[in-house]
């Protein structure tokens, strides 16, 4: 006998989480795109989809962020501080993908130097992952090691029952039980199966690759150059990958008033490394493509034992130019081999 | 997190406000700018981290940051200074800053040169063009303990007579007795009443040939002088660990975090500026 | 035999004979609906070029690419009608020299793909002045226009501001496009900063419409930018309408040929304005 929440429920739950002061966000479509958004009532909720278009680290890292404004006179600058709102949350419906993924981000953000803006909504935050049931040709979890059900980043992971009529409940962390305990009388107790979950075949061998780029000689192979030659430079697999985290600082405003930003920033930019002298350490396609790659399966691991990878395969599934990891790695596999 | 991991800073992105107390043209374009903390626990936070090798990132509000050595010791503490040559936004703000004004600074990141490791050798320091600001941190950290230390050399080259940046320490430097002091200018750079040497640093170095005997070299300079200096150092027998030099690379958060410096799998704001040849020749030499 | 089949003969003669050293064209994808520019440099390559109906892209970007044509040396690319006007605008503004490139063109119909005579950009001027006269639209998409076209000017700014608010800055519709081939481009630049870089609704309106406005009359509808779009923004709404009103104003059908001058930047001096932008 286990915990069930049942489909029929969720509006029910939403009341309750509202009525404790928890905002409720989860995958929506909206505007011909899906992303996680805020929602009332369950029935904006779009449960169905393989996973949104747009991932989780939004809400967390969002593409462009007020960090704090200033005010300059001649004696003195003040300034104040945009920080989160500070309300508590519950993702409901996120994939383990994209749940993963910022777990994947937490030591990097807090490598040292504590980021209080991740950290701040990451404390503020409660992650309800629906385990995957289906899978298209771009996912790639079990390739990284994880899976459709991974609990790394979850804080409930809910397994979607043979019959679609819920999900079974499984409560990974403290702030995970302490959400659902608001639920608690909406829950029941029932020997159910779950569904199967998606199968994910695995793409190409992780360790192989790991140790074909920690080889020297790699790093100036010609394949990198093969491999990007049709890579445009834009940052869509960055931006639609949870677990990128590049940024810039911007300043907007004059001499007197303004507002400093965090904003999303992209390896696979010229500008991005680009000195103002114009001398630029990575000064091609090819050697901006390698630092994503190398970054995500060599140096990320290197430095914090995990790749920076979920495999949620939106960088395949978006390129403009049909480029992206999977391609990549199956590559080096088979030069490996 | 305690202070001890956060920089003493709540939001590390946040920046201590400065004021600027003196200003000095060093060459055209080069300006040197001393600061010093309107508040004083963020000076006491300075003082308590500072160690001569580290940078910070320094900034106008409505322009933004720019990464840059801190200039002066950690000797001298009770301001920083910072030296850059007018080149982008922020510089361009920061050079037509006037004394009196507010400045923002982030810092002081980094590691650092291991001082005591020097104590009874003998130290070269070369440095090229706009290099001298990281190496003369080092040089004054070493000249205000001058006993620690054996024979101190400087050799010092830029483009022309007027890009050489300091002028005034470079003489204080050529009185000192303790201290030989090489300048050079490249070959078309001198001046008609130029009485020093003409060439490249690396052939003058080979010239001026310090011994590499109980040395530490600390090199400084562009990218192409590096390399050719690293050549004509091997060439006097020094061993690249014994040779010590800064990288600088794009920065925006000084962290570790926007992911733009890495080297490698080095982060130059994190696990430098300050690296050994032999660590820098164990780099991958394309993303340098 | 297929137009497939005599395009990848083609392709492979043109590379064994040495009168290219590249043929850029389309291969196979991750799936089996999509296909990725291919860059063939030997007869056996070319054996891998598909030609069908999920060609879609406008491969003619890649030309520009740094110091792919420096060499002088002649490179074969496969082109719909609008990568043939996209070599010409490329010639018209001095990004490359056409006789450089072997055009292998096809067109494309209901699903049905027809391979175009000529070899040269200037083989295909017949074809461009039947498209100029012949400006198509789908049902589809003329719902939407018709559609757009219907609103008050305050229903389209609020429909553009929830397209724009979902842009990201990636700048994928930028770089997929040929017309974009700037060094630096404007909204990189910081001294001033023209345009926000931030991706808020501000600074999204600002990109969105500064491009719209750089592609004014060189825009060649090939949809690039519309496909590569992360957030699906229809950008191709924005640029088809900018090409309707430099027709309709200049009678203007950017990449005719490779001496058209640039509409916007070009000033004739019976011009009724006494200025220009």
């Amino acid at each position: 006998m286990t915990k069930i929440l049942l489909r029929d429920k969720l509006d029910d739950c939403l009341t309750r989480w509202h009525a404790a002061g928890f905002d409720v966000v989860g995958p929506v479509r909206k505007n011909n795109i899906s992303q996680y958004a805020t929602v009332k009532k369950a029935g904006e909720l779009d449960l169905g989809i393989i996973l949104p278009d747009r991932t989780l680290k939004d809400l967390f890292f969002p593409q462009t962020e007020p960090m704090f404004s200033y005010r300059i006179s001649k004696q003195k600058i003040d300034t104040e501080e945009y920080l989160p709102p500070g309300r508590q949350r519950i993702i409901f419906g996120a994939r383990a993908c994209d749940a993963s993924a910022m777990a994947i981000d937490d030591p990097l953000f807090g490598w040292d130097y504590q980021d209080t803006y991740w950290f701040k909504r990451r404390n503020e935050t409660v992650i309800v992952t629906i385990a995957c049931t289906a899978a298209d040709e771009f996912c790639m979890c079990t390739s990284l090691k994880l899976a459709p059900d991974s609990t790394q980043g979850s804080d409930i992971l809910l397994r979607p029952l043979g019959d679609n009529r819920g999900w079974q409940v499984e409560e990974l962390t403290d702030r995970g039980r302490e959400a659902f305990s608001r639920i608690e009388a909406l829950l029941e107790e029932s020997p159910a199966q779950t569904a199967a979950l998606a199968d994910v075949p695995i793409k190409f061998d992780l360790d192989l690759c790991r140790e074909w780029l920690q080889n020297p000689e790699n790093f100036e192979s010609h394949f990198w150059k093969e491999i990007s030659m049709r890579c445009i430079g834009c940052g869509t697999c960055t931006f639609l990958c949870p677990t990128c985290h590049c940024f810039d600082f911007q300043d907007e405003g004059d001499t007197y008033t303004g507002i400093r930003r965090k904003n999303w920033d992209s390896c696979s930019f010229a500008l991005f490394t680009m000195h103002t002298s114009g001398r630029n350490p990575r000064s091609t396609q090819s050697a901006r493509w390698r630092q994503r790659i190398m970054h995500k399966f060599n140096y990320f691991p290197g430095k914090f034992n995990l790749n920076s990878c979920s495999g949620c395969g939106r960088c395949t599934r978006e390129c403009p130019v049909d480029m992206g990891i999977i391609e990549t790695l199956q590559e080096i596999t088979k030069l490996s081999q | 997190m305690t202070d001890n991991t956060q920089n003493g800073r709540q939001n590390i992105y946040k920046p201590a406000i400065m004021k600027i107390v003196a200003k000095r043209d060093e060459a055209p374009g080069v300006k040197t700018l001393r600061l010093e903390f309107q508040n004083p626990a963020d000076h006491e936070q300075f003082k308590q981290r500072y160690r001569t090798g580290m940078f910070g990132l320094y900034g106008i509000y409505g322009e933004g940051e720019s990464t840059f050595c801190v200039a002066s010791p950690e000797t001298r503490n009770e301001y920083i200074e910072c030296t850059f040559r007018q080149s982008g936004r922020v510089t361009a703000a920061l050079a037509s800053a006037e004394i009196g004004d507010l400045v923002t600074y982030r810092g002081p990141y980094g590691n650092r040169f291991p001082i005591e490791d020097f104590y009874g050798k003998n130290l070269l320091f070369i440095a090229g063009g706009i290099a001298l600001p990281p190496t003369r941190s080092v040089i004054w950290s070493c000249l205000d303990q001058r006993d620690k230390f054996g024979k101190i050399t400087i050799v010092y080259g830029a483009r022309t007579v007027a890009d050489l940046v300091y002028k005034h320490e470079l003489e204080e430097w050529q009185n000192r007795s303790d201290i030989e002091l090489v300048l050079t200018v490249d070959p078309g750079g001198e001046s008609p009443d130029w009485q020093h040497r003409i060439g490249f640093v690396p052939s003058i170095l080979e010239q001026a040939a310090p011994s590499a005997e109980n040395c530490i070299a600390v090199l400084c300079g562009p990218p192409i002088m590096i390399k050719f200096t690293l050549i004509s150092l091997g060439k006097l027998g020094f061993n690249e660990e014994n040779v010590y030099t800064t990288l600088e690379n794009r920065m925006k958060c000084g962290v570790g975090k926007c992911g733009r410096c890495n080297v490698g799998s080095v982060y130059i704001c994190k696990e430098g500026p300050v690296f050994t040849a032999a660590e820098v020749s164990r780099m991958p030499a394309g993303d340098l | 035999m297929s137009i497939q089949e005599q395009y990848r003969k083609k392709a492979a003669e043109l590379l064994s004979s040495g009168e290219v050293k590249l043929v850029i064209g389309y291969g196979s994808g991750s799936t089996p609906d999509r296909r990725r520019a291919l860059f063939a440099r030997t007869a056996d390559d070319a054996a891998l070029f598909h030609v069908d109906a999920a060609c879609d892209a406008n491969l003619s970007g890649y030309l520009v690419n740094e110091g792919l044509l420096s060499d002088k040396k002649k490179i074969g690319i496969f082109l719909k009608p609008e990568g043939i006007r996209s070599v010409n605008i490329l010639a018209a503004e001095s990004q490359l020299d056409p006789d450089q490139i072997v055009i292998l063109g096809f067109t494309e119909e209901n699903g049905t793909v027809s391979g175009l005579q000529g070899t040269q950009a200037s083989d295909f001027t017949s074809l461009m002045t039947a498209l100029k006269e012949n400006r198509t639209t789908s049902e589809k998409e003329q719902a939407l226009v018709d559609k757009i076209e219907a609103m008050t000017p305050q229903e389209r700014f609020a429909f553009w501001q929830a397209e724009f608010e979902k842009c990201i800055k990636c700048y994928a519709c930028r770089q997929v496009c040929p017309m974009c081939y700037c060094k630096r481009c404007i909204v990189d630049n910081n001294q001033p900063q023209w345009v926000h870089t931030s991706s808020h609704t501000l600074g999204n309106f600002e990109w969105n419409l500064v491009r719209a406005f750089h592609l004014s009359g060189r825009c060649v509808e090939c949809g690039g930018c519309d496909r590569a779009c992360p957030v699906n923004i229809p950008l191709r709404l924005i640029n088809r309408r900018m090409a309707n009103e430099v027709l309709d104003a200049f009678d203007h059908f950017s990449g005719m040929n490779q001496n058209q001058e640039p509409v916007l930047a070009s000033f004739k001096k019976d011009d009724p304005e006494t200025f220009i932008l």
